[in-house]
């Protein structure tokens, strides 16, 4: 689901290598050729290629804990076997780019360990919770939504292994939107208290949504690594546009309010005024909007969000309890669960 | 809300020591008869038996596909990944032990399985296999002991497929999609949208 491999505040880069294989590295990119790992390649693309593929495989396992909450009370058992093979994707997704990642240099181990210890980030839009099963609707159809538009681009990337990687995931994540499509057309369809629980969602997740690109870029991204390495390869505003052009208004014809909201500090809505700035513009056929509360997201990638500390204690959780099978397949010695 | 999720959950101060990374296996999937097995993706698992099993669950339910084989990451050997199509070479010669090749066709492409050489070790099966395989659109050959190759069973996959999954499918939702929708939009502005979903946004 997360998709958003667009971790901010990348590290600085200094490029220290043969400036020939460098110009002939960049050049391959500039023609559009993918690298492969047997390929020569900067010691700084492998280090932030690693960081982007490691942030998304963290966001795809730490996103399947809100879903997964809800497989026990999913509302019909068409929904509760859509919901599981959903979870069992995104963890999927994850062992994926893990290898990925793995293939760059990390041990796996070391990867979770820096998750759990914080060294590591995710996706921000995981720190929010799912009260109801609007959430789980509307994470399907605007965040799985958002993450195919984001992954479509980064499958447009030069790094062989991510890209085919980005293909097959992009491929899942199809049902995950159509399947969250469904359940937010049935909930707007459905009775007067369906369709509160649908909005109160939407109120909850339209700017979690629009943040999920994250802020703009730099003015001058296009020189800077990740888009000169065609690690990313459009511009985080170029696509909360395009993105907002397409759920706005199917959103506004399913009969959703786009609201402006304050939100508590568990992250649920204390106040909302419709968003005035909803409006298409003929000309360009941009839909403008307001923005995100940009100080909230700063304040909850520093993890200071709703959920931060629960999503990454249940992650240690995991860790902990599964050592001992963890020892026990990879080392073959005997090997005893915790006590209970 | 499962127990687990509402207990307190507090930790120690120091984590538990390190673990190795299990084993790793590299899954390609077969759709239809006399079709070549493409790479699907990857599990990690202690053994073969797992590893096929975890295939199954994984990349078996994403899609119909009538055959699973897989080998571990350590035992693929990949040639040069070129920039242009590769020359076939004249290497030539049957001895030796049976290799299993996969051909790529394009860089970030997906391996898929092309046949078999023999060869007493994996530089000169990749020889062979480029002289044997090569042609106007391969950009790199792996090679692969065909004896290392797991495959599953016919019987291993059927039970996958006695029930309806389309519910695990994006066309499973195409129907019912259409007709709520239809409550809002008419068919013809649906029509558009539906179009635009998949071309122009997604």
């Amino acid at each position: 689901m997360s998709g958003a491999a667009n971790p901010v505040s990348p590290p600085d880069i200094t490029i220290t290598c043969d400036p020939d294989k460098l110009a002939e590295f960049e050049q391959r990119i500039a023609d559009g050729v993918l690298i492969e790992p047997g390929d020569w390649m900067p010691d700084s693309y492998r280090a932030l290629m690693l960081r982007m593929a490691e942030h998304h495989a963290n966001s795809e396992i730490v996103g399947a804990l809100p879903e997964g909450e809800w497989i026990t009370r999913a509302p019909s058992m068409l929904r509760k076997l859509a919901l599981i093979a959903k979870v069992q994707d995104e963890v999927g997704h994850g062992q994926m780019l893990y290898r990925v990642s793995q293939e760059l240099g990390k041990s796996r181990d070391d990867m979770l360990r820096d998750l759990i210890t914080g060294k590591t980030k995710y996706h921000n839009c995981f720190n929010y919770p799912c009260p109801t099963w609007g959430d789980i609707a509307m994470i399907q159809w605007l965040i799985d939504g958002a993450a195919i538009m984001n992954q479509k681009t980064l499958a447009d990337g030069a790094y062989g292994p991510y890209v085919r990687t980005m293909n097959r995931i992009n491929m899942e994540e199809a049902f995950h939107f159509k399947s969250g499509e469904d359940m937010v057309l049935t909930l707007m369809g459905g009775t007067k208290g369906q369709q509160i629980m649908a909005q109160d969602a939407f109120d909850r997740w339209w700017p979690i949504a629009l943040m999920f690109f994250g802020p703009a870029d730099k003015p001058n991204a296009e020189e800077l690594p990740a888009m000169k390495w065609r690690m990313k390869t459009e511009r985080n505003d170029s696509l909360r546009q395009r993105y907002v052009n397409r759920f706005a208004p199917a959103a506004m014809d399913m009969g959703l309010v786009i609201h402006v909201c304050e939100k508590d500090a568990a992250g649920l809505v204390t106040s909302k005024r419709p968003d005035e700035a909803i409006a298409l513009d003929e000309d360009t056929g941009n839909w403008s909007f307001t923005q995100p509360d940009w100080d909230e997201f700063w304040r909850v990638i520093r993890g200071n969000g709703p959920c931060n500390a629960h999503r990454v204690a249940l992650r240690r959780l995991s860790y902990e309890q599964g050592a001992w099978v963890r020892r026990a397949i990879g080392t073959g010695a005997v090997a005893t669960p915790p006590a209970a | 809300m499962s127990k687990v999720r509402e207990q307190d959950l507090t930790f120690g101060d120091s984590l538990p020591d390190p673990t190795p990374d299990a084993r790793h296996w590299v899954i390609y999937t077969m759709k239809r008869e006399a079709a070549p097995y493409k790479w699907a993706g990857y599990v990690d698992a202690p053994d073969a038996s797992l590893a096929l099993q975890f295939a199954r669950e994984h990349y078996g339910l994403d899609e119909a596909c009538i055959g699973i084989i897989a080998h571990e990451h350590k035992d693929a050997s990949d040639g040069v990944y070129s920039l242009d199509p590769l020359k076939p070479g004249n290497a030539a010669g049957d001895d030796g032990d049976s290799w299993t090749v996969f051909t790529l066709e394009k860089r970030g492409g997906n391996h898929q399985s092309a046949g078999t050489v023999n060869a007493p070790d994996a530089k000169i099966a990749i020889e062979r296999a480029t002289a044997a395989f090569a042609g106007p659109k391969v950009r790199s050959i792996r090679v692969v002991p065909t004896a290392r190759i797991h495959e599953t069973t016919e019987s291993e996959l059927i039970i996958w497929r006695t029930h309806d999954m389309n519910y695990k499918l994006a066309k499973g939702y195409a129907k019912d999609v259409r007709a709520k929708w239809s409550r809002f939009r008419d068919e013809k502005t649906y029509e558009q949208y539906r179009k635009d979903d998949i071309a122009k946004h997604f």
